[in-house]
Parts: structure tokens; C-alpha cells; sequence
């Protein structure tokens, strides 16, 4: 069974809300991107979503593109990634991993996606298309690979339905209009569309986008099945990458996933 | 004969492979609604009166098809003829498409307008029609292009415009359109978005090419008053696309005409320090379309290099890239010192100072005018004058003011 299907499914069975948290490969090395990855699971994330570095990440605010900058200036390409998730599933073999990235990256891998050595990639999120497609529509087969869908505050209600329907990994409800990292949570807003989603959805509903603090992410996962962060961590990353020393990070999880639970 | 002009974009915005709709989920809607909107507008006779009404009391259209005798003889083969559409108001052809979208965006209630600019020359166009109807306006632009084009940042503040340097990335026009589809994700629900190119998502390069299109019409007639015929070739510059799109399309079933699209060369094809992804690129996606793109190795947007603002884009738009590969437009490309010998030699030949986008048109005629006898009619595309570019050039040429 898929790693991402199976987490989410012992989550709901013990009645538990998922931590989704997210940091750019290569960021600030990649053999340090495999230490926070540990990191991660050690201080309670249930799913990690990778970001696969592009030149020209249009969904994202100014914390997380400074983060695809500076991994691009270590070379970091879809198969050096390969190679690091190689390297921390010698660790673990449990945790679903979530390749997030924008479409000319993994068109122009296609085939890394399609072998996807040892099944190390559970599920793949493609920002730049619409909600209703996956990469099978665009010539990239994997049947291991789940895929995510966005839905947004300005999803129309008759498209919602098919999103949802489309994805076999779990929905990603954008909480707000505008890139990542940014705040203006609108509470009623998010609570009507996640339970409307939630009518069409055969897969778990997670909220992502301006999730900031441990208060935001108990209201939100009142509504969803879990929550994504991911411009708080990548800017704890940036702010402690000198000193390598994040435990500020490890902390940081714990308490997000303690106010959650 | 089928029509090959009619048949694309097709429902998914699609140009034989090229094109689509590759943008996040929020900006979804707010294409869907721009479509639906321009497909009820495009034909309705209300709208159609007071687009060519602006065009020709406020931009000052038609532009004229000019005689280029000088040029002409200097070649000493076919007769050249400029479509001159710097003359236009603001100086270039780039208001043709901002007359036709800010309707759109009147139509549609928005109360804010973006837009990116490289060589500054949308921006202005963009501000100039903001002013226009009292609607606010920012206009995103890279921060390097602030530099080399800071006469058009002048213009589009006194416009009453905001211009915002963009920083990240190569900070130029790609960056810039980064940076405004940033803005309209965040501000989509009152916010229109004037993209300045036959770039980006359906329907933009649609909606930039049929607005544009003024241009291929005017000479369609201006050619039979002038010359009786249809012309031989038409020769326009390529960055984003849209000068070229506006002449080429409605030639597209005129065969005996060629269409030329000239691409940025830089420091030459062959150095890789260019910005002719048609030349040397292959298909890729960015800001929202497939299409030919300048990529490295490892699927990154390649940085481009041009000496010209306007051109120095690493994509091209989704239609060009079907021209390109159906063999009904050609492209090639010139280097930045064949376009800059150009841009003296028309200047001094014909009392116009050309955009150094348009030089790079001029440029090619070098060679194309070799491939014709005295009967041709060659028509270069004056996309734009080149008061902007002074500051450039005069630098280039050691002159400091």
C-alpha cells in the first residue's frame, strides 16, 4: 500500500489530524535537507513535501522563491533529489514523501518519475496545472504515485467535484487568495469550502498556505484533516542555516502537532 | 481552401501542441471568467465601434505603410516599406492591445490594473490607459530593466502608475511577469491583469493576437492601395511575440506572403548568450504556456541576454511555436551588433530612430534582401521608436551626457 494512503488512513483511524510540513531540497544543502528531514519525523510530521527547486516558482511569496534560489545555486535537479530521498529511506521506510513542484521539471525528468527507484516518492503535486489533470494527462505514468489536486477560495463550485474526484493522495485546500506564506485567513470561508469539498472527496482534505502559528493550525484542523506548513519552516531553515543548529524547528513541530492532535 | 487561421486556439487554448492554461488553481476562475467575457465581447457591435473608435482618436490609427526609398535604394533589390507603428500614440504598438483589454477590464468591473513591462514600452501603454479611465495601476518590472529603460519609468510614474523593481531571478521581463501573476493571485477578485504579449495562459495569447491584429488588416488594404499585390514578405522582431503576431495573423492564409520573425541573437546563437528560443530552445512550460523556451540541462529556465529590454525574454508565445513548427512562419535571429549597426544605418537612412527591438527586423534585411528582385514589396514592422533606447545606445557608443 501507498505510504501516503497508509499514514492517512491510521490517522483517521485513531482519530488524529495530520501535519503535513514542507522545505525546499538542496535548502540549504542537500545533506543537510536529509537531517530536517529526520528532524521532521522525530518531532511529530506525519508527511514531508518536498520542494523540487524551479527558476520561476509563480505560487510562491518571497520566502519560500529565495529558498528555490538558493538551492538552485547548489545545482539541485530532480536527480540529485532522487538520490537524497535514496538516502534518507535507508532510515525510514514509513514516512509518505510528496514531490511539490512546478510542471517543466517533471515533464523534462519524465522518466526518473516513471522508474521512481525503489518507490521512494509516494505522491506528487503539481502547482502549475489544472486541478482536474494529473501527470498521467501530461505523458507521466506511475501507477505508485498519488496525485494531489488544489482546490482555492475561487474554485468554482462545478469544478470542485472533479478536483476532488481527482485526487487519490489527498486534497490540498488553499486557504487563501495569494502565495505561499502569505495572511489573510478568512475562518467561514475556509469552513464552508472544506466541508464542501469534503462532500466529494474520497480522500482526506488538508489546509495549506498562511498557516503560521500552533492557534492557526488548531482552527484550521477543526475543518480539515490536517494542515501544511511550510514559509514558517523554510524561513527557521534560512534563519539557522549557518549554525546547522534547528532545534528551534524540532520545537517548533512538536507544538504545532501537540495543538492539532 | 481550409482556413488554417481560424482553427486555433482550440477549446483548451491550445495551438496545434502549444499553449493551454498551466497557472496555480486561485487564477483558474479569473481565466475562465476573461474568456467567457471576450467571447461574448469580441463580436458584439458596440464593442467592436468603440475599439476602433479609441484606436483611431486616441492612438491615431491607421498607421501608415511607408515608402522606404533610401533603404530601397540602398539594398538596390526589392522595394521596402515600414508599417509604422511607432508613430502611433505613446510610441509603439504595444497600446493597440492595452486600448482592447482595458475595455475588457471595464466590462468585467475590475478596479485595479497590473501589468509587467521589460523595455518599459506596456508599461506605458498600461498606464496610459489606467489613466484614462481613473483606474489604479501598478506595473512590475525587473529591476535591471528600471536601469537601461529609466525614461519609460519616468513616463509611466508621471502616468500616475506605481512601477514596482523586481528583484529576484535574472530581474528582467521574465521576473516581472513573475511578479505580477504573484499580484493577481493575491488581488484576483478586483484585479485585471494586461498581459503585454501573445504570452502566458489561454486566453491571453488569443485575446493580445486578435487586439494586435489591426496591424496584419491595415495592411492588407494598405498593400493593394500601395503596391496592388500582396507583399512578398513581412519581417517583424520576436521577443514575447506580439508585433510579429499582430502583422503575421491575418496573412496566415495568404501564402504568397512570408512571414519573418526576428529573434534576439545576442552575443550570437552559437555563445548560447541570447534570447531566440525559437532558434535555440526547446518546448518547455512557463507563465502558464508550453511552448518553445530557453532551458538548461536539468529543466531550468535558462537567463537570457539581449541588448534589447523588449526581446530579452526566454519564452516566446504558443502560436509562434505552431507557425514555427508548421512551416508557415520562419524564424531566424540577429546579434545585438547587427541590430545595433541597424539601428544607426535606419536612423541615418530614413530620419527614424527605430526601438532596438526593431532594429533587430531592420537587421535581417541584410540578408533577406538578397533572396528578391526589384519587383518584391518587403514590409518591415516598425514596432516601436527609439527614443527609449538613447541612454542604451549612447552608452554602447561611449557618450556620456
Amino acid at each position: 500500500m501507498n505510504r501516503l494512503t497508509k499514514r492517512l488512513s491510521d490517522l483517521k483511524k485513531d482519530n488524529d489530524k495530520a501535519l503535513v510540513a514542507y522545505l525546499v531540497a538542496g535548502d540549504p544543502d542537500i545533506d543537510t535537507t536529509v537531517e530536517l528531514m529526520k528532524l521532521f519525523v522525530a518531532s511529530g510530521v506525519d508527511i514531508i513535501e518536498i520542494g523540487v527547486p524551479f527558476t520561476d516558482p509563480i505560487a510562491e511569496g518571497p520566502i519560500i522563491q529565495k529558498a528555490h534560489d538558493r538551492a538552485l545555486k547548489n545545482n539541485i535537479s530532480l536527480e540529485s533529489i532522487y538520490k537524497m530521498v535514496g538516502e534518507f529511506r535507508k532510515h525510514d521506510d514509513e514516512t509518505p514523501l510528496v514531490l511539490m513542484g512546478y510542471l517543466n521539471t517533471f515533464i523534462f525528468h519524465k522518466k526518473l518519475i516513471e522508474v521512481n527507484q525503489d518507490n521512494a516518492i509516494d505522491s506528487i503535486l503539481v502547482v502549475d496545472i489544472p486541478g482536474e489533470l494529473k501527470l498521467e494527462d501530461y505523458g507521466i505514468k506511475n501507477q505508485n504515485i498519488n496525485t494531489i489536486s488544489l482546490i482555492s477560495p475561487t474554485t468554482k463550485k462545478d469544478r470542485v467535484e472533479s478536483i476532488a474526484k481527482n485526487s487519490t493522495g489527498f486534497v490540498y485546500y488553499v486557504t487563501l487568495r495569494g502565495v505561499t506564506g502569505a495572511s489573510n485567513l478568512d475562518v467561514n470561508e475556509i469552513n464552508a469550502n472544506i466541508e464542501d469539498i469534503k462532500k466529494h472527496a474520497l480522500v482526506p482534505t488538508l489546509a495549506g498556505f498562511g498557516i503560521k502559528s500552533s492557534e492557526d493550525a488548531k482552527l484550521l484542523s477543526e475543518y480539515a484533516d490536517g494542515v501544511i506548513i511550510g514559509s514558517s519552516i523554510v524561513q527557521m531553515i534560512e534563519e539557522n542555516s549557518n549554525s546547522k543548529e534547528f532545534d528551534r524547528i524540532g520545537k517548533y513541530i512538536t507544538e504545532i502537532k501537540q495543538a492539532i492532535s | 481552401m481550409k482556413s488554417d487561421k481560424n482553427k486555433f486556439p482550440d477549446k483548451n487554448g491550445f495551438f496545434g501542441d502549444y499553449g493551454g492554461k498551466f497557472v496555480p488553481e486561485t487564477l483558474m476562475y479569473a481565466l475562465e471568467e476573461l474568456e467567457s467575457t471576450y467571447k461574448n465581447l469580441k463580436d458584439n457591435p458596440e464593442f467592436k465601434k468603440q475599439f476602433y473608435k479609441d484606436l483611431s482618436e486616441f492612438v491615431g490609427r491607421p498607421s501608415p505603410l511607408y515608402f522606404a526609398e533610401r533603404l530601397t535604394n540602398h539594398y538596390g533589390t526589392g522595394s521596402i516599406w515600414l508599417k509604422r507603428e511607432d508613430l502611433n500614440h505613446t510610441g509603439a504598438h504595444k497600446i493597440n492591445n492595452t486600448i482592447g483589454q482595458i475595455l475588457l477590464a471595464k466590462q468585467m468591473g475590475k478596479k485595479r490594473i497590473i501589468a509587467e513591462t521589460g523595455a518599459g514600452q506596456h508599461g506605458v501603454a498600461t498606464a496610459t490607459v489606467a489613466a484614462r479611465l481613473g483606474l489604479e495601476c501598478h506595473i512590475y518590472m525587473g529591476s535591471e530593466d528600471v536601469q537601461r529603460q529609466s525614461l519609460n519609468v519616468y513616463r509611466i510614474k508621471l502616468l500616475g502608475a506605481e512601477v514596482h523593481a523586481v528583484d529576484s531571478g535574472s530581474a528582467t521581463l521574465k521576473d516581472a511577469l513573475n511578479e505580477a501573476l504573484r499580484d493577481w493571485v493575491t488581488n484576483v477578485d478586483d484585479t485585471y491583469y494586461i498581459i503585454g504579449s501573445v504570452t502566458g495562459p489561454h486566453p491571453y495569447p488569443m485575446i493580445v493576437r486578435d487586439f494586435n491584429s489591426v496591424v496584419g488588416e491595415e495592411l492588407i488594404t494598405q498593400s493593394q492601395e500601395l503596391f496592388n499585390s500582396m507583399p512578398d514578405a513581412i519581417v517583424a522582431c520576436v521577443g514575447g511575440g506580439s508585433n510579429a503576431m499582430g502583422a503575421f495573423y491575418p496573412f496566415i492564409d495568404i501564402k504568397e506572403t512570408r512571414l519573418i520573425g526576428v529573434e534576439a541573437g545576442g552575443e550570437g546563437v552559437e555563445t548560447g548568450e541570447h534570447a531566440a528560443p525559437l532558434n535555440d530552445g526547446m518546448p518547455g512550460v512557463l507563465h502558464g504556456a508550453l511552448s518553445y523556451l530557453m532551458q538548461d540541462d536539468s529543466g531550468q529556465v535558462k537567463a537570457t541576454k539581449s541588448v534589447s529590454a523588449g526581446l530579452d525574454y526566454p519564452g516566446v508565445g504558443p502560436e509562434h511555436s505552431w507557425l514555427k513548427d508548421s512551416g508557415r512562419a520562419e524564424y531566424v535571429a540577429v546579434s545585438d551588433d547587427e541590430a545595433l549597426k541597424a539601428f544607426h544605418e535606419v536612423s541615418e537612412f530614413e530620419g527614424i530612430i527605430p526601438a532596438l527591438e526593431t532594429a533587430h527586423a531592420f537587421a535581417y534585411l541584410d540578408t533577406l534582401m538578397k533572396e528578391f528582385d526589384k519587383n518584391a514589396n518587403v514590409i518591415v514592422n516598425v514596432s516601436g521608436r527609439g527614443d527609449k533606447d538613447i541612454n542604451t545606445v549612447a552608452e554602447i557608443d561611449g557618450i556620456k551626457f
